[in-house]
């Protein structure tokens, strides 16, 4: 899964295509003079995710239907490190495909080894959900992607309109804008339309135990199964993390104070600042006030320290996990939630102590690792080659 | 509860407005702006104009109709079991007394509410002064069917003092009542302490009886009043909610009609009861009613009889073990009424206030259980 | 076949011939109402003398006396085909001799089966259906036998209901449920939030069981899970049946 259907009679035509964004990508501009320049009128292949039955298809905005040349451009800008001020981070440096599309750090760090707040999420099957960014301050992909472009920590650039302005300069980019908005003088709605659309594609299904659902009793190991009643049972994982046919992502998309990182900040004085801080974005990237979670969208008391619930999909790629990155390994992880979270005011109430023997624990890890999808390994494969242009 | 979210603009635009409004605007604009907060629990900080917001466990300074004179605080309902500090209900329990411990501005006392224990035993009773001793703020308390029916409230007694009292406090008269009283059912049964208990103490029990002040407390009332003066404002605590909700469950007083007769002739009266673990609004005449939350569980909504100005606070999530569930403030008043704000766990709190009882304003329907 | 189903099937059957009964003038003759006898035959139930015409059908037990029409009468369409496919019902779910008497104004079909008293269609409608133990209406010790039995699962059900057994933790289920209110069994199967797929009554049960109660689950043919379901769905007695409403 992620690639999609081509339509017949443009078979060939989007096959160019996705060539001449592949060269795009390789970095033949030195070579500016070789590219060919195709189709100066704008064209609009239809690409249709290909989903297993019964899931519910994304929320994609109307004004931002998926086409192949769209997605094409999107992909080289995901890649393409010319979007950060020193040309040194591009979104693949944090959400990179060999890392489980995300970075294998604690927190993210951009220009400069600069180092943010909180760890970077994976971008695998975001399409699906209902909020972007661990305080959900961003409703759309579209509206997450222009965050890191301006963050002084991520790509740190000092504006949009800089940024549009360096990439206008740039003519693959005006013709790639051309063909795929009908216009040279992109804006950075164009540009985050682009990447956006290119991280709808980026969805995995087919796992063992997807396959285990639909019927194969022997696709998952019978400690991966027992893991999966534990789930559901047990340790009380599905109520946040939810699991079912037509959604199949393991998340509520709510937010939950679960005690992580609630121990050395000072709430009190942290929530006062933040009630009257308009800029979310700026105090998401700050130690300590990044803390407050859900609280910095809502300034309700009652989603302080709340963040929102991962999906699971892949998991076992995108160690280290948490919101901060605390948790190092599944393990780990599992120990935390066995424990009953980290006991603060605010914590969640249905986080309690969960009594799992040691050979639960082990079930509950086996299953988590059969969410990994042979998806996931196609789309490394297609996609490891455009890292560190 | 909707929650009104405002985009960054609106609420730079928001903040900005009210720093630079003048005082007389902001007094005018301070109605639609508690409204406001009412609805999006934004908080706002009376008198210095400043706008502060607080998370609500550490400091619930509510915007008041009129000057606020002095706040509070309530625990109530915590059913404590003799099974240690670590059971759910003893580390609700916990989390209230804390959640109250951090109130800045501390309340001027602290009310329990009655029920401490869940079955009268002598460890749970001393289990819960043991967590309510950790309660900074001075400490009133009142006593429920729980704690009473087992020993008829020897215990109790020896612990925590007088079932029913009254004491006045900056210009407020209050009376704490035992209005759990029942007609007299172990007798002749022959009915052992436990057994008495446990017919107390299942809600639904057919063959339950109604609750009731009482004669005796009536008559105690009655002359208690009659040294107050008709235009000081009194506060009744009780645990029955000295009114008739529904009787199946005891959500009822038997003899509340004779109560509140006593209570007529004062200008301005408040009720705070227990018993019901919800949020639940009424008003009789001159007599405003609040009930309080239960630290352990929520009751349902009853079939019927729930009074028109209750708005019904959301169902519980059984996944959670503290929803539905809290502790809670009151604001008295200059002119003697409160202000309620039911500090519900895990959710926007939900608050109550005088003018809204005065206006008498009925409450949406609630979904029906 | 069994004489309970049988009836039941016999009155669905004699319902939907009533209420719709679409047949052509050649189904009518095919399904062999041939004979008509002459006499008039005063209507045992009402005790009055009206015009009627009688058909038999052709295994001369199933007879249908048709208020309104003399002997000798055509029947228009619908009726005939009403009648026909009364005695087509009729003959094909018993082998009993039934006298069926169709009035006029045809809202209430009477029976009688085998001798038996005339009776009305919704009388028997509330009376026959499970009631015919071989031909003859249940005895009153049968009957108390089933209200016994009834009684003694609801009541199982409300003591595991109001006692904390079922957990480890004190936690009865009467302290979130009172009267079993909030239970909401005419909903489902539904999906569950909690489960996050579509549960029964029973998954939720044992849902409370492990959560709330922190207690271990029921299997589905534990008695007391059996009780509990009884007692829960005797106290939400008469509501309608609203699946998957929240």
């Amino acid at each position: 899964m992620g690639t999609g259907n081509q339509s017949k009679s443009g078979f060939a035509r989007s096959g160019v295509i996705i060539l001449a964004g592949v060269l795009l990508g390789v970095g033949l501009w030195p070579i500016s003079g070789g590219i060919k320049s195709f189709a100066q009128g704008q064209k609009s292949t239809p690409y249709a995710l290909e989903l297993p039955s019964g899931v519910l298809e994304p929320i994609i905005p109307e004004d931002n239907p998926l086409s192949v040349e769209k997605v094409a451009l999107g992909k080289t800008l995901y890649f393409d490190k010319r979007l950060s001020v020193d040309n040194t981070i591009s979104c693949a440096a944090c959400h990179d495909p060999r890392l489980g599309f995300a970075d294998g750090k604690k927190v993210a760090e951009g220009i400069q080894q600069k180092k943010g707040a909180r760890s970077s999420p994976t971008t695998l099957n975001t399409a699906f959900l209902d909020a972007q960014f661990w305080d959900g301050r961003a409703s759309s992909l579209e509206e997450q992607a222009k965050g890191p472009l301006v963050n002084p920590v991520e790509m740190g650039m000092p504006s949009h309109a800089a940024l549009v302005t360096k990439l206008r300069k740039i003519p693959e980019y005006r013709l790639a804008f051309q063909e795929v908005f009908g216009t040279e003088d992109f804006t950075i709605d164009h540009v985050a339309k682009a990447i956006a659309s290119f991280e709808r594609t980026l969805n995995t299904f087919n796992s063992p135990f997807d396959r285990f659902i639909g019927g194969d009793k022997g696709a998952m190991s019978s400690s991966a199964q027992r893991g999966w009643e534990l789930f559901q049972g047990k340790a009380r994982c599905i109520t946040c993390h939810e699991f079912n046919t037509a959604y199949p992502f393991f998340t509520d998309n709510k937010f939950h104070n679960i005690g992580v990182a609630m121990k050395a900040v000072n709430f009190e004085a942290l929530a006062r600042r933040a009630a009257v801080e308009t800029d979310v974005a700026k105090l998401a990237s700050e130690p300590g006030a990044a803390e407050l979670g859900r609280y910095l969208v809502t300034k309700q008391p009652k989603d302080i320290g709340a963040f929102k619930t991962p999906g699971l999909r892949e998991t076992a790629h995108t160690a280290p996990y948490m919101h901060d990155g605390s948790e190092p390994t599944l393990e780990s992880m599992i120990d935390f939630y066995d424990k009953g979270g980290a006991p603060n005011p605010n914590l969640d109430g249905g986080m309690r102590p969960l009594r799992l023997t040691v050979e639960e624990k082990k079930d509950l890890v086996e299953f988590l690792k059969a969410l990994t999808s042979d998806d996931l390994l196609r789309l490394v494969k297609d996609l490891q080659g455009m890292v560190g242009r | 509860m909707k929650r009104q979210t405002l985009r960054p603009e609106e609420r730079k635009q928001f903040f900005t407005s009210l720093r630079k409004m003048s005082r007389r605007q902001f007094f005018s604009t301070a109605g639609k702006v508690a409204a406001m907060a009412a609805a999006s629990d934004l908080v706002v900080r009376f008198g210095n104009h400043i706008i502060s917001h607080a998370p609500h466990s550490f400091q619930p300074v509510e915007l008041a109709y009129g000057a606020e004179k002095f706040t509070f605080a309530y625990v109530s309902d915590t059913h404590l079991l003799a099974k240690g500090m670590t059971h759910r209900f003893a580390k609700a329990a916990l989390k209230a007394v804390r959640d109250a411990n951090a109130m800045s501005p501390q309340p001027d006392f602290v009310l329990f509410g009655g029920d401490l224990a869940q079955l009268g035993q002598s460890e749970e009773l001393k289990l819960g002064k043991e967590i309510l001793d950790e309660l900074k703020p001075k400490r009133y308390m009142m006593v429920g069917e729980h704690d009473w029916y087992f020993d008829m409230g020897e215990k109790w007694r020896e612990l925590f003092g007088d079932p029913w009292y009254a004491f006045d406090h900056k210009g407020i008269h209050f009376v704490i009542l035992n209005s759990v009283i029942v007609e007299d059912y172990w007798t002749a049964p022959k009915m052992k302490p436990m057994e008495r208990m446990l017919f107390m103490a299942q809600l639904d029990n057919p063959r339950g009886k109604p609750f009731t002040v009482g004669e005796e407390q009536r008559d105690w009332l009655q002359k208690n009043l009659a040294k107050v003066d008709k235009g000081t404002p009194i506060v009744i605590f009780s645990h029955s909610p000295l009114y008739k909700y529904y009787k199946p469950w005891n959500f009822w007083t038997d003899d509340a009609e004779q109560v509140q007769k006593l209570l007529a002739p004062f200008t301005s009266v408040t009720v705070i009861h227990a018993h019901t673990h919800q949020v639940l609004t009424n008003r009789i005449g001159n007599i405003h009613f609040h009930g309080v939350l239960s630290t352990a569980w929520p009751w349902p909504y009853a079939p019927e009889g729930l009074p028109k100005l209750t708005v019904q606070m959301d169902r519980a999530d059984p996944f959670n073990q503290f929803d539905g569930c809290g502790w809670g403030t009151v604001d008295v008043l200059s002119t003697g009424r409160a202000n309620k704000s039911y500090k519900l766990w895990d959710r926007n709190p939900m608050n109550v206030t005088a003018a809204q009882l005065e206006s008498g304003k009925v409450a949406a329907p609630g979904p029906s259980y | 076949m069994e004489t309970r189903v049988v009836v039941r099937v016999l009155i669905v059957g004699m319902l939907m011939a009533v209420a719709v009964g679409p047949l052509t003038a050649d189904q009518v003759k095919a399904a062999g109402a041939a004979s008509s006898s002459s006499s008039q035959v005063a209507a045992a139930a009402s005790g009055e003398a009206w015009v009627t015409k009688t058909i038999t059908a052709c295994d001369k037990k199933k007879t249908v006396i048709v208020e309104g029409y003399r002997e000798g009468e055509v029947l228009p369409p619908e009726k005939a085909r009403q009648v026909a496919k009364l005695l087509m019902a009729l003959m094909k779910y018993c082998d009993y001799r039934v006298l069926a008497r169709l009035p006029q104004q045809e809202t209430t079909v009477y029976l009688s089966i085998e001798g038996q008293p005339f009776v009305e269609m919704q009388e028997v409608e509330q009376k026959l259906p499970l009631l015919l133990v071989q031909g003859v209406l249940p005895t009153e010790r049968e009957k108390r036998v089933w209200a016994a039995e009834q009684k003694r699962m609801i009541e199982e059900g409300y003591k595991l209901f109001h006692s904390s057994v079922l957990g480890t933790n004190g936690i009865s289920c009467d302290m979130c449920h009172p009267d079993a209110s909030n239970t909401h069994p005419e909903t489902y199967p539904k999906f569950q939030t909690q489960l996050k797929t579509v549960a029964l009554l029973r998954d939720q049960i044992n849902w409370c069981i492990e959560n709330p109660l922190e207690g271990k689950k029921l299997s589905g043919d534990d008695p007391k899970m059996k009780a509990m379901e009884a007692y829960i769905y005797s106290a939400r007695s008469g509501k309608i049946l609203e699946p998957g409403k929240h």
